[in-house]
């Protein structure tokens, strides 16, 4: 009269095993679940006795407890229909209780007993390895990502209750041709002109720079940063197993494979809240979208509209690559180490070309007060966008497509990773000496800079990260040239408030 | 307690709400300050003019009601602790150059140095959102007329104004700077400006027509524009949209007789509008300090041997980049589509001309400042 069976429920980007004892008894007739379940949760016993009644299945008047252990945790969202469902049959006698061991189940029932996909499939699954996983064939990819061959899979519950009894084979999992191919990345040969915008696209992803676009309404900025993707080189597996975990804990669709091998490219618009961006809740912790961006892009447009306790919550992640989200009941930490990409306008007008603008100094700089300066600082890159002119369209042919500076871009990568074992943007300040050597010529330039007060000293050590990345991206050598500065000085626009009548 | 001295009165009077500058001067043309301050207070009956204006409800009202919140003893105690100077029109001590003005103060308020208006004074005005060309200009035309020894009058206003006013600073040469505010004394408007009011405070003139305490209103800007024009020999329009402010600083002075130059600026820049409406219409036009200094007699003629340019001359290469920015502003893509180099080659050129003083660069815009290259 009693079962137990093997489940998980989800917390943050991480599954938690949990063990489903189910006690049928004599008594009056009763349905009970007790172990913290939430309110989705506790709704499961109406799901689950219909469910059982309309597959054929008996539920005799008797009393049901089912402990959800371990029970000091939270348990949140529908997963649990399924084990619960299972470990009353197994309890009730209707399935033998030998059956389900070595199983775990996940998965939400509908009243006439079909299986249904959750979020968090697969670390759900990962959490209750080495048990085989039972999912809904919708469910299966997620899954199968995770553990590789050995997910089984069904579409209702009477066919799981047919397979457990050895009365019918388990269903066949769902064929490959169900899943379309994910449309390829825009590729960079569309845009025209604007060489500036395309190095700093390629400089941030070779050297995980993150950037800053600057530039009028209509000037590209939106385009130029969806291209970013495609030059980012494919997740490393471990990577890809945190991107797919996040994915899925967030419900957001999974690509064919199951895994998420593609940079993911995350673009939230500017009246998100905190929550929304870091992630949060006040149960399950769901990821937020600088951890959907984890191993990608983060493009934030209109940088200055958002609100600046959100970008200032942004400062910790960009730091350290993870997020730690804590509440009363329950913590948790999720993967966030994304490139941010942002766009902004110079001012509120939209600006261009000087004397076009029409806001004076006072809304200037207003408008870039909005951004905070330690957020500002942590773009090693600033680029101006300009529209492009009628010459940059008839004449500036597109460029080169994705494909050939993606290639540089994972040279460049690989040159980094072999010599530091990271990417050029995380050289510590105190090690930027032996790593990225200045030639002579290029010492005098940045001192000729610093001088003039045109460079403070964190701006100093940025442009020497960038002039690394853009060495690396030409193949030069261990030495960095004063071209190499010189573009780094480049990309990296005085925004005016700051450059006019005071120094940068 | 003794009672405060005439000034005081007068001072008080130029802070009354729903005070004008033709109530005031007709106040203290018929009355002594300190019998006017009786009028305003109806202790004492008006004469003249002043007697339809103090019937009106609302006036008189507001005259009291401000007056009660606010004394000569009060005011005059506040100008003392800000070493503010107070002169009624036909003092002693009154500025020469406004006492025939049509529209002069009847009440100045001064911190600083009183003898630089017996100087040689040039007005410099302009847009508050001036081109990185246009502050060029500023800076070095203020700059070479302040080591002339020309004092140079502006409004203290973000832009033009305050960049003449540091580049007069920064030469450190004969000429001061003159700053006549909108607001009182000690309310600094814009607040950015605080070290620049101060600075001109110590090391020349600051002038306003109303009392310490008075908010920056708009309408006060304009009638400020007047002063400017009044007490310059010459008014200077750098940079001006086509209803810029400083125009009206332009009209004052023609109303006036005052000279008025104006720097010139390309047709497309609409910063340079402004100015250029003036030159089509027969301001004299100021390229460099030398032009303001003849318009002064302080220079018999134009020499072209005078002005010497300490920049180093660009490599033959980077004057084909630097004539392209003398058409109009570029980025670096379109300096590299222009001239039909790649990006480094843009990138170096044009780190060799920023670094030598012939362009400038702004929120990834690259112009021409200076003299142009011969």
């Amino acid at each position: 009269m009693l079962a137990a069976v093997r489940s998980a429920t989800l917390l943050g980007v991480e599954g938690r095993p949990v063990t489903v004892e189910v006690h049928v008894a004599t008594g009056l007739p009763a349905f009970q679940i007790v172990g913290l379940p939430d309110e989705a949760c506790r709704e499961s016993r109406d799901r689950v006795r219909a469910a059982v009644l309309s597959s054929g299945l008996l539920w005799p008047s008797c009393r049901v407890t089912v402990n959800l252990a371990p029970s000091n945790q939270r348990k949140g969202g529908s997963g649990l229909d399924l084990p619960i469902a299972i470990g009353f049959l197994a309890a009730n006698g209707q399935i033998p209780v030998e059956s389900i061991e070595g199983l775990g189940f996940v998965g939400e029932l509908g009243l006439d007993g079909t299986m249904r996909r959750v979020p968090g499939i697969a670390p759900m699954v990962a959490a209750m390895q080495p048990s085989t996983p039972v999912v809904a064939a919708a469910g299966f990819r997620e899954a199968q990502g995770v553990v590789g061959d050995g997910v089984k899979v069904g579409g209702t519950l009477r066919e799981v209750v047919d397979a457990l009894n050895v009365e019918a084979p388990w269903p066949h999992p769902p064929d490959e041709e169900l899943v379309d191919e994910e449309p390829p990345p825009p590729d960079l040969a569309d845009v025209r002109g604007q060489g500036a915008a395309r190095l700093a696209l390629e400089v941030a992803a070779a050297g995980g720079h993150h950037l800053l676009l600057v530039g009028p309404p209509g000037s590209g900025k939106t385009m130029l940063a969806q291209r970013i993707v495609g030059l980012l080189p494919p997740l490393a597996p471990e990577v890809s197993l945190q991107a797919t975990m996040v994915h899925s804990a967030a419900g957001v669709r999974l690509p064919s494979g199951g895994l998420v091998r593609r940079a993911p490219f995350r673009a939230p618009h500017h009246s998100s809240s905190m929550v929304s961006l870091v992630g949060g809740g006040s149960a399950t912790l769901r990821p937020g979208e600088i951890s959907l961006a984890h191993g990608g892009v983060l493009f934030l447009d209109e940088l200055g509209e958002f609100a600046p306790v959100v970008l200032d919550g942004l400062r910790q992640p960009l730091e350290e690559g993870v997020i730690r989200l804590a509440r009363a009941r329950a913590s948790a930490s999720l993967p966030a180490r994304f490139l941010l990409v942002a766009a902004t306008n110079p001012c509120p007008c939209g600006g261009g070309a000087p004397g076009s603008c029409e806001c004076d100094d006072g809304a200037r700089l207003r408008y870039l007060r909005r951004l905070s300066g330690p957020l500002l600082d942590r773009f090693d890159l600033r680029v101006g966008v300009a529209r492009p002119g009628v010459d940059d369209l008839l004449a500036g042919g597109g460029g080169e497509p994705t494909v050939v500076v993606a290639q540089r871009v994972a040279a460049a990568r690989q040159r980094s990773i072999d010599r530091i074992g990271m990417l050029n943007s995380a050289i510590p300040a105190g090690s930027i000496d032996a790593l990225a050597p200045l030639h002579p010529e290029a010492r005098v330039r940045l001192r000729d800079q610093l001088e003039a007060e045109k460079l403070t000293g964190r701006g100093y050590h940025r442009v020497r990260r960038v002039a690394r990345t853009i060495a690396d991206l030409e193949g030069a050598g261990d030495l960095v040239l004063d071209e190499h500065v010189v573009l780094a000085l480049q990309l990296r626009v005085r925004l005016s408030v700051t450059s006019r009548d005071r120094a940068a | 307690m003794s009672s405060p001295p005439p000034e005081a009165y007068a001072a008080a009077l130029a802070g009354l709400e729903e005070m004008s500058l033709h109530r005031l001067g007709t106040l203290l043309r018929n009355h002594e300050p300190e019998q006017a301050w009786a009028v305003v207070l109806g202790k004492a009956p008006a004469t003249g003019l002043i007697e339809r204006v103090a019937v009106q409800p609302g006036v008189r009202a507001a005259w009291q009601r401000s007056a009660e919140a606010r004394g000569p003893a009060q005011v005059w105690a506040r100008c003392r602790q800000l070493g503010v100077e107070v002169m009624s029109h036909g003092g002693p001590r009154y500025p020469a150059a406004l006492l025939d003005d049509r529209l002069a103060p009847p009440v100045l308020f001064a911190k600083g140095d009183l003898s630089l208006l017996g100087g040689r004074r040039v007005a410099m005005v302009g847009t508050r959102n001036a081109t990185a060309a246009g502050r060029e200009t500023a800076r070095s035309i203020a700059g070479d007329l302040a080591m002339a020894g020309v004092h140079i009058v502006s409004g203290l206003a973000r832009g033009i104004d305050g960049v003449a006013h540091r580049a007069v600073l920064a030469a450190e040469g004969e000429g001061r700077p003159v700053g006549i505010v909108a607001s009182g004394l000690d309310v600094v408007y814009p607040r950015e400006h605080s070290d620049l009011w101060a600075a001109v405070a110590n090391c020349g003139l600051l002038l306003s027509e109303v009392p310490p305490g008075t908010r920056p209103d708009a309408y006060r800007f304009p009638l400020r524009n007047r002063i400017v024009a009044a007490l310059s020999e010459v008014v200077v329009v750098v940079e001006s949209r086509e209803r810029g402010g400083s125009l009206i600083t332009a009209s004052e002075a023609l109303e006036r007789g005052v000279p008025l130059m104006a720097v010139p600026g390309p047709p497309s820049n609409r910063a340079s509008g402004g100015t250029n409406n003036l030159l089509r219409d027969g301001a004299a036009p100021a390229i460099d300090a030398l032009d303001v200094l003849t318009c002064l007699a302080l220079k018999p003629f134009r020499s072209a041997f005078e002005v010497v340019d300490q920049r180093p001359r660009p490599r033959i290469g980077d004057i084909a980049l630097y004539r392209e920015l003398r058409l109009e502003p570029r980025t670096i893509d379109g300096v590299a589509l222009a001239c039909d180099l790649s990006l480094v080659e843009a990138a170096m050129g044009l780190a060799r001309l920023e670094q030598a003083g012939w362009v400038a660069e702004a929120d990834g815009w690259f112009e021409c400042v200076g003299s142009p290259l011969r």
